[in-house]
């Protein structure tokens, strides 16, 4: 364990008792109370998850997280304030890996930092998958599509990885839920949707025509062969 | 006027009509009136000339008859009087055209020694007959008048005035018809607007252009249609302050909530440490953060339906597998027996499960623990029908389940926020359902979840390549 994770929370009630369950549970917590801190808190220390309020004073949690995409792979939860659906989308469209509701109880929490920490290690025993012209490593964590490396986050390469085993094979949004982001039941399955862009936008050569990722009308994604 | 508004038009027939009427009754009236004078007048002159002549011919007769009755004819043949001469020995003409029969009733007047009159019809001419005793005797002398010029003059006068009123019903059909188009386009004018106003473009006016009964009617139409515009958009002002509140309030209460939240499912962690005299007041505390969340939850969804912010997300959905998978998941596979078959339909999945949730976890609150929970189609809609055995619910509280914080028992505290029931039919209306319940005191409740099936399919939902074993390279 001794994962570090970086909690930016503005309020001092939520972020004290986050930040305790989260030690509990054997992470070492670092905090930050606004965007501006806690982007800078990203960028410079070794940190391996963050966790990201939406409502931020200073800079606001979709900004940081897509300034720290610029740079960093690192996964990124968000908290979201259930009643703006809205923010779901723009949070995993700013590049989040995944989302927590407010309010939460700590072991949801913890499940879900775990999820995406599991999600971003590395896993040596694994070969090289390779589909057409992708090739994933696994170990490494690099994607490369005929030779170019792609930069993909955790949870897209995971999703890739995922469906690149089984080429061919349509992958329901639960199917994908439960193995990539370890949903058991009921996630919101434009996690998957949202995840699915914008791994297109990386991978294919006209995302608007996508060629690599399919959709399978009213059931879910495929992995072409080619 | 380009739509006719009322296309029976009864109301712009029936006032034709009745001018038509009224002109009809008033011209006939006068042309009838007026004819009867004329006829009258004539017919009087007439009478009163021959009169005349007869009483003047009496004082004559004697003398011409004592030399002979042929004497007497002739000089009245002379002078173009016509006669008849009734003597015992029988009835002798001046003129063989004016013999007519003497009426018997005229003869016996005359006979008692009157000057009497009557018109006959001698074959298809007007006569006026007038008859006399010639003085000393006993011989009846009759003057025999035509009259058909005049009754020509009248059947002329008749004439022209049939016509004239004909003339003057037509054109007051026509005129009717004009004015009563006219004085009716107002109201077809305003029927108009009122049913603009009813589809709700609350800024319909009538026009304002004539001083009459017309324009203060649609000026007053129009203070009415202000009125009710302003009426409105004070209402709507106040629903949307009072749902702005509500979002506000339950917005607020979230950030307290969170933390409450987290720190209750620290302590809840913890219990088993705490020493006994705390350890029931924490227990307690995780439950009331429980109530207070889901009120907050069910607070902010009812607010995110009254500012319709709710969208779906429709997708392939196989009812019995959500069902068994929500009750799974609650872990009351023991408690709810689902039955039925298999229905595939497009559906927001998530809402569903929300809704099902909602009536079978009701049912087990308050219907003796247990539930049956069935799953069908009927005709062009599926059904999940959730059955318990409670207690029922008294019909009287039926109309009033769905609202919000309505409790059957007040005095029961139940876990429920009262809002539940609420967003489970906002929910099944969003996606063009709808919910049922029938109940029994003592016998137990029903809830009848309705969805339109736009897909129906034998058997499972789209066919989806089968679940592959474990990870592996």
């Amino acid at each position: 364990m001794d994962e570090r994770v970086l909690l930016v929370e503005d309020d001092a009630s939520i972020r004290e008792v986050a930040a305790m369950g989260l030690k509990q549970a054997g992470f070492r917590v670092t905090t930050a109370v606004d965007g501006r801190d806690g982007l800078m808190r990203a960028l410079q220390e070794p940190v391996d998850v963050v966790i990201l309020d939406v409502m931020l004073p200073s800079l606001d949690g979709f900004e940081v997280c897509r300034e720290i995409r610029k740079q960093s792979r690192v996964p990124i939860l968000m908290l979201t304030a259930r009643t703006d659906t809205v923010d779901v989308v723009v949070g995993l469209e700013s590049g989040a890996d995944d989302y927590v509701t407010k309010p939460f109880e700590m072991p949801e929490l913890v499940a879900r930092v775990r999820a995406v920490l599991r999600r971003s290690s590395s896993q040596p025993e694994e070969t090289t998958v390779s589909v057409g012209g992708l090739e994933l490593d696994p170990a490494s964590f690099i994607a490369t599509k005929d030779g170019r490396e792609l930069s993909l986050t955790a949870t897209e390469f995971r999703l890739l990885l995922e469906m690149a085993r089984r080429p061919g094979q349509v992958f329901t949004r639960e199917m994908l839920l439960d193995r990539v982001w370890n949903y058991d039941y009921l996630g919101d399955s434009r996690l998957v949707d949202v995840a699915i862009q914008r791994l297109r936008a990386k991978v294919e050569d006209d995302p608007a025509h996508p060629r690599v990722i399919t959709t399978v009308r009213g059931v879910g994604y495929r992995l072409e062969r080619r | 006027m380009s739509k006719r508004p009322v296309p029976t038009g009864r109301l712009r027939r029936r006032l034709t009509i009745a001018f038509v009427l009224v002109a009809g009754i008033a011209s006939g009236a006068l042309a009838l009136g007026s004819f009867l004078l004329v006829r009258q007048a004539r017919l009087s002159d007439s009478l009163d000339a021959a009169k005349a002549e007869a009483r003047f011919d009496l004082v004559l007769a004697p003398g011409l008859i004592q030399i002979s009755p042929q004497n007497l004819l002739g000089s009245f043949r002379q002078n173009r009087v016509n006669i008849v001469l009734v003597t015992r020995g029988g009835a002798l003409p001046s003129n063989s055209n004016f013999n007519p029969p003497i009426p018997r009733g005229l003869r016996s007047l005359v006979g008692s020694g009157q000057l009497a009159y009557q018109r006959v019809m001698d074959g298809r001419r007007h006569l006026l007959v007038i008859g006399g005793l010639i003085p000393g005797s006993k011989d009846e002398l009759y003057f025999v008048f035509p009259e058909d010029r005049i009754q020509r003059d009248l059947a002329q006068l008749r004439n022209i005035l049939l016509v004239g009123w004909g003339v003057v019903v037509i054109l007051a059909g026509l005129v009717g018809r004009l004015l009563a188009r006219r004085t009716l386009d107002p109201v077809a004018k305003a029927s108009q607007a009122a049913r603009s106003m009813a589809e709700g473009i609350l800024a319909t006016r009538l026009p304002v252009t004539k001083q009459d009964e017309f324009g203060a009617w649609a000026a007053s139409f129009n203070e009415m249609a202000e009125a009710l515009e302003a009426k409105i958009a004070a209402l709507q002002e106040a629903q949307a302050r009072e749902r702005r509140f509500t979002s506000d309030v339950s917005h607020e209460l979230r950030t307290p909530l969170t933390a409450l939240v987290g720190e209750a499912s620290l302590l809840a962690e913890n219990l088993e440490r705490m020493p006994p005299e705390v350890r029931r007041p924490a227990e307690l505390l995780i439950q009331d953060v429980a109530r207070l969340r889901r009120l907050v939850d069910e607070l902010m969804e009812i607010s995110r339906f009254d500012a319709g912010r709710e969208s779906i997300q429709v997708d392939s959905v196989d009812l019995m597998a959500l069902i068994q998978a929500a009750v799974r998941a609650r872990g009351w596979d023991q408690q709810v027996e689902v039955s039925g078959e298999d229905v595939a339909l497009r559906s927001d999945r998530r809402r569903l499960e929300r809704i099902v949730a909602n009536l079978m976890g009701n049912a087990l609150e308050h219907g003796g623990g247990r539930c049956r929970v069935s799953v069908g189609i009927n005709g062009q809609r599926a059904f999940v029908e959730v059955t318990d055995r409670g207690q029922g619910i008294p019909s009287e509280h039926l109309p009033h389940l769905f609202d919000r914080f309505f409790k059957a028992d007040p005095s029961r505290r139940g876990t429920g926020s009262g809002l539940g029931l609420a967003i489970a039919m906002e929910n099944a209306r969003l996606l063009g359902g709808d919910i049922e319940v029938w109940s029994e005191v003592g016998t137990g409740t029903r809830f009848t979840l309705l969805l339109p099936v736009m897909e129906s399919l034998p058997g499972r939902a789209p066919a989806v390549s089968p679940q592959h074993e474990s990870e592996a390279p």
